[in-house]
């Protein structure tokens, strides 16, 4: 991959201009913002790969930014977490980032997340197969990363693209947790159980008629996920 | 004499001007009734010289009019003397209490049943009256307590406004209430009483009413769902059975208000400055971790980059700004644990969770200590989940993990175990380091403590205090076995979960 374009969006200045010098001496070409307005402005002026956003500014909040970002597009984003509470993490998942980590972080780890973030699931050649899947009222056309339910289209993320078409590539057979994490986000994860409870649900909210009685993403308690295809 | 059943208290000189002022209005309304009687007899025989039958019905209305406007003793006196008087006056012989027609006899027995009928059920229907007006006074006057006790000043002793709301209520001389939660008597007028404290107490302790019938001293309990909460005393006017029984309803309902609206305010207020405490130490925690951030950034940016390796000695040195931007970072966390858990003034988020995940969620946050060491896990097949706060017990074993790894030589071994036994889950942490001398194992858990041996400052002194916290707060255990020199054990209780599904 040619160096990818990475947005930092903190109040910080110090922390700017570390994620700039630390992460430009990395081979990524990085542009700053210090609030979540002047970010958004930002990523409509021109395209970026990444996001590392801050969770915690004066002014629009980094939940808030990470909504509206997410509202018009399906980039990467890292959120930048003070708290280690799981509510915190989960506020950041379901507001639609990809991944957060932990200030104060070393920056081997943000490098890890963001190769983990921008990492994509090789698809398999025969994945054509799978598309256009067509189930009440139900259509998933991957190639284009849409889902339609009921008339209504929306786009999935790539990490949502990714977990669902892992999913979908082997229906009805229950994927253990571990399994999904170490396919979709990589090999160094594997026990974060909350991103794969906030994926689901962002996936349920897309391709269920009813998020609430799933019909398609089914839990199967402690165990994991699986894909039910009828026939 | 008056009465004194039941009771030591007497106010002579009291009772017997109020039994004087009954006996001398009871003579003068006699003595009225005779004069009626006297006038009515002057009038008929002197001046209208009437003949027995009409004087039989003139008498027999005024006793009627004597009965309707006094009481049964005036009415029956009067009765009799009429009937002397009919008799004497009227009835041949003439002049003389004889009868000589034996018609007359029963003429005359007719007139006197009649009479004293009359005045029975004429005095009846008076007391009714006085009775029914008398309980609608009670009730006007619990319905104005009611709205009074309704209106009562919450910040205020709610005992005391009782007490006085039902002396002007009821407008009586005396009234006294003991809350037995306060163990406070509350007095709404100056007037004393010998013993009435004595008397209050020992009617909430034992629930049990006193009267005494001479001073008009009623204290009875106050109870609510059959529990007494207190008592109260009132005297100087005598209540009937079920107005005193509203009256202590209505009490026990306004003490029991004042009760619940106090404990609502104190949850409140603890609610309030826990959530204060949490954002205070929400906002000290950010503007720590945000220098320390761009600190990390430099340090761990220079040590890792492959690209332009620095030199010996200046990583030596940067090594050394990374280490203490960590150990900074982790004494800030610890300090905000540590206020966020002291006392127990934090709110548990239980849940079902399997120990394992515990575990490995533990290791997880440990990965960059436990790189490199030897972990051993055994926890035993099919452990039951257990119903805890997966954060704050995860942040437990975090802290044992974390002292583990740092009391024992790099090259040793540190196991985690977690086995069933009494009905919990124990997990235990153990290292092969040099072990806790015996006479510190008690200190340990002691914040800012550290081992006289230890001075090189690993730790921050305050992760087993955390974990001693939460262990608490969840009514379970944290306990240590070590021998010195073979290392140190610590164990943890969990509540197993029943019922549940586990996430």
């Amino acid at each position: 991959m040619s160096a990818a374009r990475i947005l930092v969006i903190d109040d910080d200045p110090q922390i700017r201009r570390a994620m700039r010098a630390t992460l430009t001496a990395r081979d990524y070409q990085v542009s700053d913002s210090r609030t979540g307005q002047e970010g958004l402005e930002m990523l409509r002026a021109s395209s970026y790969d990444l996001v590392l956003l801050d969770i915690n500014m004066p002014g629009m909040s980094g939940l808030e930014t990470c909504r509206l970002i997410r509202a018009g597009s399906e980039i990467a984003i890292i959120m930048l977490t003070v708290s280690n509470a799981e509510k915190d993490k989960v506020d950041a998942l379901d507001a639609g980032a990809d991944d957060y980590i932990t200030k104060p972080f070393s920056i081997p780890e943000l490098l890890a997340r963001i190769r983990a973030t921008l990492r994509r699931l090789p698809q398999p050649p025969g994945h054509a197969d799978l598309q256009p899947l067509l189930a009440k009222g139900v259509q998933i056309d991957l190639p284009a990363r849409e889902v339609t339910v009921r008339g209504q289209t929306s786009r999935l993320t790539a990490k949502e693209f990714d977990l669902l078409s892992y999913l979908l590539a082997r229906p009805n057979k229950t994927i253990a947790h571990r399994e999904l994490l170490q396919a979709v986000w990589g090999p160094d994860y594997g026990d974060e159980l909350e991103y794969l409870r906030v994926f689901i649900n962002r996936l349920r909210k897309k391709i269920e008629p009813d998020p609430s009685s799933p019909q398609f993403l089914i839990t199967d308690a402690w165990a994991g996920y699986r894909f039910k295809l009828s026939e | 004499m008056p009465s004194l059943a039941n009771s030591t208290i007497s106010q002579p000189r009291f009772v017997s001007r109020r039994m004087g002022a009954g006996a001398t209005r009871l003579a003068g309304r006699t003595v009225a009734s005779l004069g009626l009687i006297a006038a009515i007899t002057i009038l008929l025989y002197r001046f209208f010289h009437v003949n027995a039958t009409t004087a039989g019905f003139l008498y027999l209305v005024t006793v009627l009019v004597i009965a309707a406007a006094s009481g049964i003793v005036e009415s029956t006196i009067a009765s009799i003397v009429a009937m002397l008087c009919f008799n004497y006056f009227f009835f041949p012989p003439i002049g003389t209490l004889t009868i000589a027609d034996p018609q007359n006899w029963v003429a005359l027995f007719a007139f006197l049943a009649t009479a004293l009928v009359a005045s029975q059920l004429s005095a009846r229907a008076k007391r009714r009256t006085q009775e029914t007006i008398a309980r609608q006074h009670e009730i006007e006057k619990l319905y104005s307590l009611s709205r009074a006790l309704l209106l009562a000043d919450a910040s205020r002793p709610m005992g005391q406004q009782v007490a006085q709301r039902v002396a002007q209520a009821f407008e009586l001389p005396v009234v006294a209430l003991y809350e037995r939660a306060s163990s406070s008597v509350y007095r709404a007028t100056e007037q004393e009483l010998p013993e009435l404290d004595e008397r209050l107490k020992d009617a909430a302790h034992r629930s049990t009413s006193f009267h005494d019938e001479g001073s008009k001293l009623t204290v009875a309990p106050i109870r609510l769902g059959g529990q007494p909460i207190g008592s109260l005393a009132i005297a100087g006017s005598s209540l009937s059975d079920a107005a005193l029984h509203s009256l202590l309803n209505l009490v026990a309902i306004g003490l029991e208000r004042a009760i619940s609206q106090d404990s609502m305010n104190r949850a409140e207020v603890a609610r309030e400055s826990e959530e204060l405490k949490s954002t205070l130490l929400d906002a000290i925690a950010h503007e720590f971790q945000t220098p320390l951030t761009s600190i990390k950034a430099v340090t761990t940016g220079l040590l890792s980059d492959s690209a332009h390796m620095l030199p010996e000695q200046q990583r030596e040195l940067v090594s050394i700004a990374d280490e203490s931007a960590d150990r900074l970072s982790k004494l800030v966390t610890d300090a905000i644990q540590l206020a966020r858990t002291e006392g127990g003034a934090f709110r548990l988020k239980r849940g079902v969770h399997f120990v394992s995940s515990l575990v490995s969620g533990a290791l997880r946050e440990m990965k960059s200590l436990t790189d490199g060491r030897e972990i051993n896990l055994s926890l035993s097949e099919d452990l039951p989940p257990v119903w805890v706060d997966a954060e704050m017990i995860q942040m437990v074993i975090t802290h044992l993990l974390d002292n583990a790894l740092k009391y024992s030589p790099s090259g040793t071994a540190v196991s985690v175990r977690a086995q069933l036994s009494d009905g919990r889950v124990t997990v235990s942490i153990a290292n092969q380091g040099p072990g806790i001398p015996v006479d510190e194992q008690s200190s340990i858990f002691e914040k800012f403590y550290r081992g006289k041996n230890d001075r090189n400052l690993k730790g921050t002194g305050m992760g087993l205090a955390i974990a001693r916290e939460i262990m608490a707060a969840h009514g379970q255990q944290i306990w240590v076995a070590s021998q010195p020199g073979k290392g140190a054990e610590f164990f943890v209780s969990l509540p197993l979960a029943r019922g549940a599904e586990a996430e």
